[in-house]
């Protein structure tokens, strides 16, 4: 396949894209004992994307033959040469698009369904036998593998696995006026395979333990009074911030489409406190969560540095868009399927660690919470993020308190991050988890915990 | 159609002669052509040539299901495979089972080719449009796609309908800017059978791009006050499909943790509020003809005069909990309009805000939410006095339904669903002091 790849493209004078990909999912989930899902999933195409006079021409087919990939081909050249005659645009070609070479070389090694299916089977009679009163038990298992092949009429040739896997356990319980609380949590996994990340299931005990100890601390749990408070950001959700408050806005797209972030390279958006990286591979010297090399525009990924010291200094650029603001592409065009074109997105985006002790930044605080649990964010082009936090405690002089419900807390990312006055020195990883951005992107955040002020919902 | 009944034949017998006691496959080809705008200018044509087969298997009543997005003999084949192996490591569960036999029916709706010139001309009016009548608008991304679709659905039970359909859709999302100030952005999603639909003029695009001007004089709000929240058409499909996931899907009720649970035929909101599936609808634009799980699709409420009429269950879940399965599985849900207009509901709201977008967290599963109101305006006595920013709202879902203090007679086709203006109250709103 790869021949074929290379030379359909050979001699093309535009820049032009040939991707080849297949996927292969298994889920498994399991509702208080029934095992509601029990899936696998193959899907396999090939996509060309074709750059004319400023504008982009893409096709894609489920089919991986070299008959498909020139059928693709020629119909992305078709889509940019009609756009091209209809709306040209006055812009340069992509002379940033330059050579780049990865072969990923370690296999991905499938699992065959029943080893999910046995295992989270496991875990759930574990759940029931050990919690019988819970109102309700969940447990999810999502197995997988990306493997991407790349050409670019610049010669790039990059092969890689993007291979995942990961297990949810979630758990509910009823308040003693009949309502229902509950809390999630991702057990173990990451990049690779299945025996990569898991081998018994009561290895995993301890912390379904940990999980139901906070749900019956949430039961009892109250609301937090609405508005602005004094937080600890836990490093377990930390990366929410980096990803969600901050990271979209200096995705160049979003800054050409008039975010926040635009006009304020240069400037001291944060706290001195704040270091912002979207890591591409490695991250404080271990290998990155979901490592990227080579993105699906055939650039050889770097680390893109967003915030230094609290100055904005670089955004996340696709080639184009680096061309635009004068920067280097680093990497951060993906694609999600086969059939999706390429768009600015973040890799492996943290806040690095500070100095300071989580017991001694909890101490800090005379009232205000500490946020432990996340579940999803969004965020804005005026910088104006939220993200739902469902577990966490109230501090009242220095100490924790009650648990709290679930809730939502929201800021203005520039005006939150220069709030921040204390940073912890352990980082943590959330690495389970999609962007939505007209297309799903696995991608990882991670950061330290934090202390800033942020609004809170609340009664 | 007949390659695909042919395919789907194909995969039926090889999954019984592989051993599974029943089974049911959706096979399908499509294609969709889309036009991308990004940051105001043209960006990207796309076109997609898709096709799949998803199957299911129940063997010694254990379940495995399968899908694939290539129909030639070796992927179908490994595909069957992977199936019938699910199933032989699933477990056992008597509520599993496959659609019960109906008259079997083709049914073909929509625009079955697209005409490309004609849409590309009326996005190119459209983008020409906003630049001259909202100077200050930015379009950060337009996606403009014709998607056209046949499948098959059969099943051992001798089920075998077809399906084709195409149609036109339109997503903008957009923000308004000056020299000092930019709005949180919005998003109209609109489908449409006419290629020439002025999309200006389409659902309520005009407005929304109005109210986002307005909002560049937005403030922060400060203080927190329990009033009457008033939900867009937009907003409001958001939160109502989240009340029927939340108290009437599949998961709350197999799990016995819907606050609804017990409510069938009883009273769960206000006389005013009716909700219904409207599928087969000529409102709607194709809707849904097959339902997820093979039959054929009807309409019907969810909530009638403020009755819980239905649960919106698949038929699993259905047979799981004993309850009745839902007549259609899609979400083209309608909200019946009322008798007062926006204006006069407005009138009548002391202390409020206008919710056009909201940004929250998952509910809990007793219904509280919380988040903040996105491109929102304060209501004060009886007339919107401010668009804000930086406002959270917060309330509980099912004492919201009950809360009901108007339904707008307007209501915004978006093609997918119908949704009039909804006032409800003891919305808590507050602001960062």
């Amino acid at each position: 396949m790869n021949d074929y790849m290379k030379n359909i493209l050979s001699g093309e004078k535009c820049h032009t894209e040939l991707r080849s990909q297949t996927a292969r999912t298994r889920r498994v989930s399991v509702v208080a004992g029934s095992l509601v899902g029990n899936m696998s999933s193959v899907s396999k195409g090939i996509g060309a994307r074709v750059y004319k006079d400023g504008v982009w021409g893409f096709a894609s087919k489920s089919s991986t033959d070299e008959l498909s990939a020139r059928e693709v081909l020629s119909s992305a050249k078709e889509n940019a040469l009609l756009l091209a005659s209809k709306r040209p645009q006055s812009k340069s070609p992509l002379a940033n698009a330059v050579k780049a070479e990865y072969s990923e070389s370690a296999l991905f090694r499938d699992v065959p369904q029943k080893t999910l299916v046995d295992f989270a089977m496991a875990v759930d009679a574990y759940i029931e036998k050990t919690y019988p009163s819970l109102s309700s038990r969940y447990v999810g298992f999502s197995s997988g593998c990306i493997e991407k092949t790349l050409v670019t009429s610049e010669g790039t040739f990059a092969y890689q696995l993007f291979p995942r896997t990961y297990m949810i356990v979630s758990m509910s319980a009823r308040t003693s006026d009949g309502e229902v609380v509950e809390l999630f949590d991702v057990l173990g996994g990451g990049e690779g395979s299945f025996d990569d990340h898991y081998s018994e299931p009561a290895l995993l005990f301890p912390q379904i333990d940990s999980l139901h100890e906070e749900l019956m601390k949430k039961k009892e749990g109250i609301f937090p009074d609405a508005g602005e408070a004094l937080c600890i950001i836990d490093s377990s959700i930390a990366g929410m911030v980096a990803h969600e408050a901050v990271g979209h806005t200096v995705e160049a797209d979003l800054v050409l489409a008039g975010s926040v972030a635009a006009g304020a390279l240069g400037q001291q958006v944060a706290s001195p406190l704040i270091n912002l990286t979207d890591f591409a591979h490695t991250a404080f010297g271990k290998k990155a969560p979901l490592p990227v090399y080579v993105d699906d525009e055939g650039t050889l990924c770097q680390d893109t540095v967003i915030i230094k010291d609290g100055v904005l200094t670089g955004y996340m650029n696709n080639l184009e868009s680096a061309l635009h603001f004068g920067m280097e592409p680093m990497g951060n065009a993906r694609a999600y399927a086969f059939s999706d074109e390429p768009l600015v997105r973040m890799r492996n985006t943290a806040i690095h660690p500070g100095k300071d002790k989580l017991e001694d930044m909890i101490a800090s605080v005379d009232k205000g919470y500490y946020l432990t649990r996340t579940q999803n964010g969004q965020a804005d082009t005026t910088g104006e993020f939220m993200f739902g936090i469902t577990m966490g405690y109230e501090i009242i002089n220095g100490k924790l308190g009650r648990a709290l419900r679930d809730t939502t807390i929201s800021g203005v990312a520039f005006n939150m991050l220069k709030s921040v006055d204390m940073l912890s020195d352990t980082v943590q990883w959330d690495f389970a988890g999609y962007c939505g951005k007209k297309q799903p992107m696995p991608v990882s955040m991670g950061g330290p915990s934090i202390r800033c002020k942020v609004n809170i919902g609340g009664r | 159609m007949d390659k695909l009944k042919k395919a789907a034949e194909y995969i039926l017998d090889s999954l019984i002669s592989s051993g599974g006691d029943m089974a049911q496959v959706s096979v399908s080809e499509g294609r969709v052509e889309e036009f991308n705008v990004d940051a105001g200018e043209f960006s990207l044509i796309r076109s997609v040539f898709n096709s799949g087969a998803s199957m299911k298997v129940i063997k010694d009543m254990k379940k495995g299901t399968a899908a694939v997005n290539q129909l030639d003999k070796e992927a179908v084949d490994n595909a069957v495979a992977e199936c019938i192996t699910a199933a032989e490591t699933g477990v056992k569960d008597e509520a599993l089972s496959i659609a019960e036999k109906e008259e079997n029916e083709d049914f073909v709706s929509g625009a079955l080719s697209p005409d490309k010139e004609k849409f590309f001309d009326s996005l190119l009016k459209f983008i020409d449009d906003v630049k001259e009548q909202f100077p200050e608008i930015m379009l950060e991304q337009v996606i403009a796609s014709y998607s056209y679709g046949k499948h098959v659905v059969a099943n051992t039970n001798g089920v075998l309908f077809t399906e084709e359909d195409g149609s036109y859709s339109v997503s903008i999302m957009y923000s308004a800017h000056n020299d000092t100030a930019v709005t949180s952005f919005n998003c109209v999603v609109v489908d449409y059978l006419d290629p020439s639909q002025d999309i200006l003029e389409a659902a309520d695009v005009r407005l929304m791009l109005e109210r986002a001007v307005e909002e560049l004089k937005a403030e922060p709000f400060t203080g927190k006050f329990t009033g009457t929240a008033v939900f867009s058409p937009a907003c409001l499909s958001e939160f109502v499909s989240t009340i029927t996931d939340s108290f009437t899907g599949d998961m709350s009720l197999i799990e016995g943790t819907s606050p609804w649970k017990d409510s069938l035929g009883k009273k769960v909101a206000h006389d005013d509020f009716n909700v219904s599936v409207i599928p087969l609808s000529d409102d709607i634009v194709c809707g849904e003809r097959i339902t997820s799980d093979g039959y054929k699709a009807e309409n019907f409420d969810v909530i009638k005069d403020g009755v819980l009429e239905s649960f919106c269950l698949s038929e699993y879940a259905a047979r799981k909990t004993g309850l009745p399965r839902a007549k259609s599985s899609s979400g083209c849900i309608r909200v019946k309009s009322g008798k007062k207009s926006l204006d006069e509901i407005i009138k009548n709201i002391e202390n409020g805000i206008l919710v056009c977008r909201f940004s929250g967290g998952e509910p809990a599963g007793n219904g509280d939410f919380s988040g903040v109101a996105k491109n929102s305006f304060l209501i004060k006595d009886g007339k919107i006095a401010q668009p804000l920013s930086e406002t959270m709202i917060s309330g509980n879902l099912a004492l919201m339904v009950k809360c009901v203090e108007g339904i707008s007679e307007e209501s915004v086709n978006y093609g997918t669903c119908i949704m009039p203006y909804a006032a409800f109250g003891g919305i808590t709103v507050s602001g960062a002091n």
